[in-house]
């Protein structure tokens, strides 16, 4: 048997897993991404829909899971992209079929407009400022590593296979041990001007202040993993144990998401359903807000139909790429 | 500390959003919910809270700037001006209120509404509005 066999099966498990939670992460006012009734996600209509999709995703990992286990001889690289991809994509069609029939039932789109007459609302909190404590992780790792530069081994490992064997070293070099602290820093200022681009470019309301709070958790998080990826090379241990915080957060992240969202107090902003494509990308020219309030998971997107969004998103792309190539190789 | 006040307008009415907006902040303005020395948003944060153009914002205050209610020099937004006392309209534009509430009257009749109930909407926006 492939030994890359087991670690693909159950990546596909976990991405079904994921892909049956995802009409469960959306605002309550949506169902399969489209403006619903109070009262439609525990009607007969509702349910029904529900019940298709999660058939939809079952028989998709199934197939999945058969085609995995017949096609063993695949190289390990492949069955793991097959695992991750194949679920979520026939996933994804077979949301999109439900939200094509939730469409059908839909209301008519409200188009009341509401807005507060305040400009107190515009500041950012001030516990924002607790961005900056985290950049003292990276700061203190750099010192760390300069004071055990020698230390250091000649040849330091750089990539980890799924067997948590190494598979690519590099020599050492500024470029090789600090990489990954320049890469963090990169990665934690991006977060927090998104931040701030999102929480001005987008309209009021309570979701821009907890948005807020995640970006900050993000910001601690990557500032430990890579102050701990980057001493690697003077404390040597193994990889693995960087899963633990790596799986813990996302997942603390989405029970966090699920209860704000299950929170009827939490505001939905109004948007009308036919700017929304393949129900996450919003493109819509009429509306000034440069970000928008998700329909599927927490959180915002850019509004495509605004010049100032691509012009953002563009910017932190071409930020991102440049930082990727700071990382050793 | 009071809620804040809010404006609503309906993207799906005949009636323009700028004029929506000019309206209902009148209505505040005129009962003293907005007093004189507060702050309106800036014109992109209220264009992108409403969810339409800047300039039906931008439209809608400097109607308002024009009838006194508003200094547009204060900044990027709008501060709120004591308006002094008017003059008494002209005989054109009473002219022009007495069409327009004919309309209304008219617009109310033929939905149903009772003359009673007209006459006494009509006192009770007289007695809401501090005048």
């Amino acid at each position: 048997m492939n030994n890359d066999l087991p670690i693909s099966l159950l990546l596909a498990a976990f991405t079904g897993a994921l892909m049956l939670l995802i009409p469960h992460i959306s605002p309550h006012r949506y169902f399969f991404a489209i403006t619903v009734p109070s009262g439609f996600r525990s009607s007969d209509a509702g349910r029904n829909s529900l019940r298709r999709y999660y058939a939809a995703v079952v028989c998709s990992v199934v197939i999945v899971v058969v085609t995995l286990v017949r096609m063993d001889r695949w190289p390990g690289e492949l069955l793991a992209l097959t695992a991750m991809l194949a679920p979520a994509i026939l996933g994804m069609l077979a949301f999109l079929w439900e939200r094509s029939q939730v469409a059908r039932a839909a209301p008519p789109a409200n188009r009341i407009r509401e807005a507060e007459l305040s400009s107190d609302d515009d500041r950012l909190p001030r516990w924002i400022a607790l961005v900056l404590p985290p950049f003292a992780a990276p700061l203190a790792a750099a010192a760390w590593l300069r004071a055990r530069w020698n230390e250091i081994p000649a040849r330091i490992p750089v990539h980890w296979n799924a067997h948590d064997a190494v598979d690519r070293w590099a020599d050492k070099t500024t470029r090789t041990v600090y990489g990954p602290l320049l890469f963090a820093g990169g990665l934690m200022l991006v977060v927090i001007l998104l931040t701030l681009a999102m929480f001005y470019g987008s309209r009021r309301g309570r979701q821009r202040t907890a948005i807020v709070k995640m970006m900050v958790a993000t910001v601690y998080f990557l500032a430990l993993l890579f102050s701990a990826i980057a001493i690697m090379p003077a404390v040597p241990f193994t990889p693995t144990v960087l899963l633990i915080p790596g799986t813990l957060f996302p997942v603390l992240l989405l029970v966090w998401v699920i209860k704000v969202l299950r929170d009827p107090k939490m505001p939905v902003e109004s948007t009308p359903d036919e700017c929304w494509y393949l129900g996450s990308i919003y493109v819509n020219a009429k509306d000034p807000a440069i970000f928008v309030q998700r329909r599927i998971g927490f959180g915002y997107t850019p509004n495509m139909g605004n010049r100032l969004a691509w012009l953002i998103m563009g910017g932190f792309a071409a930020v991102i790429v440049g930082l990727i190539f700071t990382l050793p190789r | 500390m009071p809620p804040a006040a809010k404006i609503r307008i309906d993207l799906n009415s005949q009636v323009p959003a700028y004029r929506q907006i000019v309206d209902a902040v009148r209505v505040l303005l005129v009962d003293g919910t907005l007093p004189p020395g507060s702050d309106l948003p800036s014109v992109r944060r209220l264009a992108m809270e409403l969810g339409v153009h800047f300039n039906t914002v931008g439209e809608a205050y400097r109607t308002l700037a024009e009838e006194g209610w508003l200094d547009l020099h204060h900044g990027r937004g709008a501060k709120i001006i004591a308006r002094g006392v008017q003059e008494a309209a002209s005989p054109e534009r009473l002219l022009e209120f007495r069409v327009q509430l004919r309309n209304l009257v008219a617009q109310m009749r033929a939905a149903g509404v009772p003359r009673t109930r007209i006459a006494a909407e009509l006192r009770a926006a007289m007695e809401g509005l501090d005048l």
